[in-house]
């Protein structure tokens, strides 16, 4: 009987298990990891980019992305590349600078999310009885209730939402998620040895958690912090789509709006939704495909098999399929 | 059954936290409806026909804000959600015009984006190593993180504007009269192919990755070791002992994605000007319409609730450990 | 698996050959192309975006239930005794016959017109008249024009003598003609009296009878049909038979179906309307007269700010580029105002006093170097990071409150900010869904607002600046003797030639004070097809407003008819 397939571990992965490990350092370790994993490497070349344009966006584009000309929503030109929106400024321009606006909402929202998840997940998971029911309540409720319809209701009581608002907004919405994920692994770190030595040793609680619990967890804030961001980016450009925020904030979301409300793709200026909408697009696959990437680093069953692996486990199969040939299927 | 009594109470709970955050917020804001009607009427308008206008929203100031709480509470209990000024109509009408078709959109493109997205993600564990499973993932994890309103945006320009075949928005065409006839019937499913084919494509991934990810942990366990062992065709082997246990985890995960749908059904409804619940909360919005809002997003919560409830109910039917776990 | 393949094939294809076979058997409104039928039965279709589905009520006192534009019954179904064109000021008889000012403007008499009957087929009669204005007094939610005295308005009473209906003022009210007779929908007191009244202002009426050319054929939320009615008092009218009033939230569908050529009658913005509209098909027509401004509010109530020095408020009218904003923020659809005060379309009835207007910087034509000398007139010389600063350190920076809700006032409100920044003038857009409620607390510093108007200059004047309107139309907080008292003079003068010299006073208010910048010409959007409709008002021959509203879209119906 052939021994069927399971997932075993790809060729530079081994090094990360076997017994050199400990000699890499974690850069080589996660450059390797970025090399080897296909989805890793397009996620961080593109990550690369957005970061790099949003550092130097004055490299790349030299008009003003807010001042007005007469030229009103011109096709795409040579003076302007995507054209010009409804008050003649230049779109190109809009994408460019806008890309630090998006970076720095989901940075920040990434950030302070996991940080309100950590809080309360672990302080939940460690502090047990009462604070742990209270907090859990207030987690799930956060959990079942709509998060878009919620953000909605809430940015519309603050007018004139800046990049502050939004990111505050957004924290104190999308955190409960990954407090529930924080919540269960803590509990189930919370009676491992160390711990218990740290309680005997008298640390308080504080320590405890900051310097002992959340370390070991960094892989899952790491993951949780990716997903956040990615919320942050589609959340955040949805709620400027739809006109809540500062309508002359320099952001995707904005030029967006102003595309829709100016039936852009009646008037032909395909040019004006089309891109910002896949620069979002790309910045959220960037971030997704980085946070794929570490799950199938992090648990070697869902990594893909390279060819060698493949073409043993089809030999396996049709050996076995043969012999069942005769059976309904 | 304690269990589903539990989860119940819970939602119990979270339907009243709900609904003081929905009477507490606006009151920190300044300023009355009555405000905007009297900027309507343009012209030196007494305090007596004010407190008349009013009277008749039901707003009433001479209570004490506990006092309104509590039959703000009272009034919801038995479905009187206030009346919303900016659509003239009482709220609970305004919802009952919109529910049914965010219902119908919503409903069934996520059932369609759960079967669908299942069978895939199951079939693309199943051929571990193939190009279907090379391709399938990174295909749904792009699609899950691109935004709804631009994919909208995008199937409208193909589908509507150069090839003509599909209308650009609304849930009827404009003079439709209301009938069983094939004529309506036809004239709404048309308006609803591409609000539809927008939350599908946005919405599949999720499920696709989920299912693949838990049935390849999944096909790594013994007892699925022991069925192929056994000599059971592949096709029983994935069915019954891969899918069905990986299936579980996905019945949990729709219950919390349920609000991701909800969310993003919001956004499409807003870019399709499909008149369901969704696109008069973003409406609301844009008239301060407080009332409205809060009704809508409450009977969001409501539906998003009950769906949870029943897949729960589903997971304990499925699972037996979950009900012992009590 | 095979098997499960197939069977997502299989889901594919159902879903694509019903999508395919509704496409087929599904009615209009996929993509463009224009629906027209010629005959006297064509329907005439509205597109004005009103932002709310019908609730099919038509009751013309219910003042909660007003959206932004219609359903406006007062016209087509009811109707006044006069008709007032706010354009020409000119008084035309509608259910009176004539009309007699008396006892020093004090008491106001209206003959009314015989043969007039309720689409009930009840007669209308002066005892009809009378009730309706009892009634506005009986209960005072349904006065939404604060007529009567128990509301602080001036009618004290009115009664029925013969073919006649006499109003008593309390005090000389010409300018309360407008409403009383142009405004007051004639309601049917055999079934008026009925209903308990309390509860009238929210009654229903889902089958109104009025005496108006059109009853309620068919309602739904998505739409309004309104059907001539047989037992119209003018014989042969209404020309078109059936008009239609769909709903429309946004304004995206409802241009689209005038773009179309499925709509006929259009009321609302459409940007860049020469190549999206204009330019599809010669029959397609824009006419935007404007009566009132768009305009920039000061907030007087403040006093320790900048903005409380003339000379800087000067500086700012100087500053803009009025053409230059209607021409990119409204993409050309509104014309450049002035600060004299006087809209558009009264400019050429001899309302504007030119050498006055033009001793004051011309009028205050576009001249940034002036305003740069004005600035540094008032102290503020030293420039600090492009914000003008005086030696106190008090910078010209504000906050504009503006409706964001109102996409192309956020674009003129971009301009306006970008050009007065050329001046050293800081300005930080504040957009709020609603700025109504900061508008009349008074707290804000700068706001953009416009005003409804009336048949004349005077009256856009009076909701802008006169004291005891603050609180509800004074949004600048304008509260100055001199000012209130030149509207006191010209509320109680029906002579023109005493109301051009109050006028002309107020313009000087407007030239040397400032209270408040006159950017834009307010238009009634006035969009219009004539390849199946003719007998518009035009620019040539302006007998009405072409909008859709209370009650000139009445009076057009009275002479629209199909080609």
């Amino acid at each position: 009987m052939a021994i069927p397939v399971t997932a075993g571990p790809s060729e530079p992965a081994a090094r990360l298990i076997g017994a050199g490990s400990r000699r890499l350092t974690a850069l080589r370790r996660f450059t390797q990891a970025v090399r080897a994993n296909r989805k890793a490497t397009i996620g961080v070349v593109l990550m690369a980019i957005f970061i790099f344009v949003s550092l130097f966006p004055g490299l790349l584009a030299h008009q003003s992305p807010t001042a007005y000309s007469s030229d009103i929503t011109a096709a795409p030109s040579a003076a302007h590349w995507l054209g010009t929106d409804n008050i003649g400024a230049d779109i190109y321009a809009q994408v460019i600078d806008g890309t630090r606006n998006v970076m720095i909402l989901a940075i920040a929202v990434g950030a302070l999310t996991t940080a309100v998840a950590m809080v309360i997940g672990v302080a939940a998971a460690y502090l047990g009885g009462v604070w742990e029911s209270v907090l859990s309540f207030v987690t799930d409720v956060l959990l079942v209730i709509p998060i878009f319809p919620l953000l909605i209701i809430v940015a519309t009581y603050v007018p004139n939402a800046g990049n502050i608002v939004l990111i505050l907004v957004l924290s104190f919405t999308g955190w409960s998620y990954t407090a529930r994920q924080l919540r269960s692994q803590a509990q189930s770190l919370r009676n491992r040895d160390f711990l218990l030595a740290a309680r005997v040793r008298g640390e308080r609680a504080f320590y405890v958690i900051m310097v002992e619990i959340i370390p070991t967890m960094t892989s899952l804030l790491l993951a949780s912090f990716l997903n956040n961001a990615l919320y942050a980016v589609l959340a955040g450009s949805g709620l400027q789509f739809i006109g809540i925020g500062k309508s002359d904030n320099v952001s995707w979301g904005t030029t967006l709006y102003w595309a829709n409300q100016n039936a852009a793709w009646t008037t032909g200026r395909y040019l004006w939704f089309i891109v910002p909408g896949l620069c979002i697009a790309l910045l959220g696959v960037a971030f997704a495909f980085i946070n794929y990437a570490f799950d199938e680093i992090g648990n070697p069953a869902l990594r893909p098999l390279s060819a060698a692996k493949v073409r043993k486990a089809a030999e396996a199969h049709t050996g076995r399929r043969a012999s069942d040939g005769s059976r309904a299927s | 059954m304690r269990f589903v009594i539990r989860r119940a109470g819970f939602f119990v709970l979270t339907l009243w936290a709900c609904l003081s955050l929905n009477f507490f917020l606006p009151r920190l804001m300044p300023g009355s409806p009555a405000d905007r009607i009297i900027a309507h009427l343009h012209g030196a308008v007494s305090q007596a026909t004010v407190r008349a206008i009013e009277l008749s929203l039901g707003i009433n100031n001479d209570q004490g804000i506990w006092s309104q709480y509590i039959s703000y509470l009272g009034h919801t209990a038995v479905g009187n959600l206030g009346f919303s000024y900016s659509q003239g109509e009482p709220v609970s009408q305004v919802i009952a015009g919109g529910l049914p078709w965010t219902l119908g959109l919503v409903g069934i493109t996520t059932i369609l984006a759960f079967v669908l997205g299942t069978a895939i993600g199951a079939v693309a564990a199943w051929r571990r190593g193939s190009r279907f499973d090379g391709v399938m993932p990174p295909l749904f994890v792009f699609t899950t993180a691109i935004p709804f309103f631009w994919v909208g945006m995008v199937l409208i320009l193909i589908f509507s504007v150069y090839l003509g075949w599909l209308p650009a928005g609304g849930n009827t065409s404009q003079l439709a009269v209301p009938s069983f006839s094939a004529g309506y019937v036809g004239d709404v499913l048309v308006h609803a192919v591409l609000p539809s084919l927008t939350l599908l494509i946005t919405g599949i991934g999720g499920w696709v990755l989920t299912m693949r990810n838990n049935m390849v942990t999944t096909l790594t366990e013994d007892y699925v070791r022991m069925a192929r062992a056994k000599g059971l065709s592949p096709a029983r082997v994935m069915i019954d002992y891969g899918a069905r246990n990986a299936i579980l985890p996905n019945l949990t995960g729709f219950a919390m994605s349920l609000g991701f749908v909800v969310s993003g059904a919001v956004l499409v409804e807003y870019v399709f000007n499909y008149q369901g619940v969704g696109y008069y909360l973003l409406n609301a919005v844009g008239y301060d319409d407080y009332p409205l809002m809060q009704g809508l997003f409450l009977i969001i919560t409501v539906a998003v609730l009950a769906a949870i409830l029943l897949s729960d109910v589903a997971t304990a039917i499925l699972d037996p450990r979950t009900r012992t776990a009590g | 698996m095979r098997r499960l393949a197939s069977r997502r094939m299989a889901v594919t294809t159902v879903l694509a050959a019903a999508g395919l076979l509704a496409a087929a058997c599904g009615s209009s409104g996929a993509g463009g192309g224009s629906k027209t039928t010629t005959g006297a039965n064509t329907p005439l279709i509205i597109s004005d975006v009103t932002g709310q589905n019908w609730t099919c009520q038509f009751n013309p006192l219910n003042f909660a239930a007003w959206p932004q534009g219609g359903p406006s019954e007062t016209g087509p179904i009811y109707e006044p005794l006069m008709f007032e064109n706010v354009l020409t000021q000119k008084i035309s008889p509608w259910l009176a016959t004539g009309y007699q000012w008396s006892n020093g403007l004090k008491t106001l008499t209206f003959t009314i017109r015989t043969g007039v009957k309720f689409s009930d087929g009840v007669p209308m009669t002066p005892a009809d008249v009378a009730y309706t204005f009892n009634l506005l007094n009986q209960n005072p939610a349904l006065d939404g024009w604060s007529l009567w005295q128990g509301v602080h308005g001036p009618l004290q009473s009115v009664t029925a003598q013969g073919n006649n209906v006499v109003l008593n003022f309390s005090a000389p009210s010409p300018t309360y003609f407008y409403y009383v007779a142009g405004q007051v929908p004639i309601l049917p007191q055999h079934i008026w009296s009925k209903l308990p009244l309390k509860t009238m202002s929210t009654y229903p009426d889902k089958n109104p009878i009025g005496t108006g050319a059109y009853v309620v054929g068919r309602c739904s939320p998505s739409n309004v049909v309104y059907s001539a009615n047989p037992r119209y008092w003018q014989p042969g009218l209404p020309a078109v038979k059936t008009v239609e009033w769909p709903t429309y939230l946004t304004n995206t569908p409802g241009n689209q179906c005038l773009i179309n050529g499925q709509c006929q009658w259009g009321a609302q913005y459409i940007p860049n309307i020469q190549q999206a509209y204009l330019a599809k098909n010669p029959a397609y027509h824009n006419w935007a007269p404007s009566i009132v401004s768009v305009a920039l509010v000061f907030n007087h109530k403040l006093t320790n700010t900048p903005l409380a020095n003339v000379k800087v408020r000067q500086a700012m009218a100087l500053a803009i580029n009025r053409s230059q904003v209607g021409a990119i923020g409204e993409t050309g659809n509104e014309s450049g105002a002035f600060q004299d005060g006087i809209a558009l379309s009264y400019r050429s009835q001899g309302w504007v006093d030119t050498s006055m207007a033009n001793s004051y910087f011309n009028d205050y034509a576009y001249n940034p170097a002036q305003a740069v000398k004005l600035l540094e007139q008032a102290g503020y010389t030293k420039v600090v990071g492009g914000v003008r600063e005086n030696s106190a350190g008090q910078k010209l920076s504000f906050a504009l409150t503006n409706n964001g809700g109102y996409s192309d006032w956020v674009a003129d409100a971009t301009v306006i900010a970008q050009q007065l920044s050329r001046v050293g003038i800081q300005i930080t857009q504040r957009n709020l869904s609603d700025p109504t409620t900061s508008e009349n607390n008074g707290t804000y510093q700068i706001g953009m607002a416009d005003q409804t108007g009336g048949p004349g200059p005077e009256y856009e004047f009076r909701q802008w600046l006169y004291g005891p309107n603050i609180g509800s139309t004074n949004y600048t907080q304008w509260n100055d003797a001199a000012t209130n008292a030149l509207f006191n003079q010209y509320s109680v003068t029906n002579d023109p030639a005493s109301q051009h010299a109050i006028v002309s006073k107020l313009e000087q208010v407007m030239l040397s004070q400032v209270p408040y910048i006159p950017v834009l010409g307010a238009v009634s959007w006035d969009q219009y097809s004539t390849s199946q409709f003719t007998g518009w008002p035009t620019a040539q021959d302006p007998y009405a407003q072409g909008q859709t509203g209370i009650p000139d879209w009445g009076w057009d119906l009275l002479h629209i008819k199909p080609a």
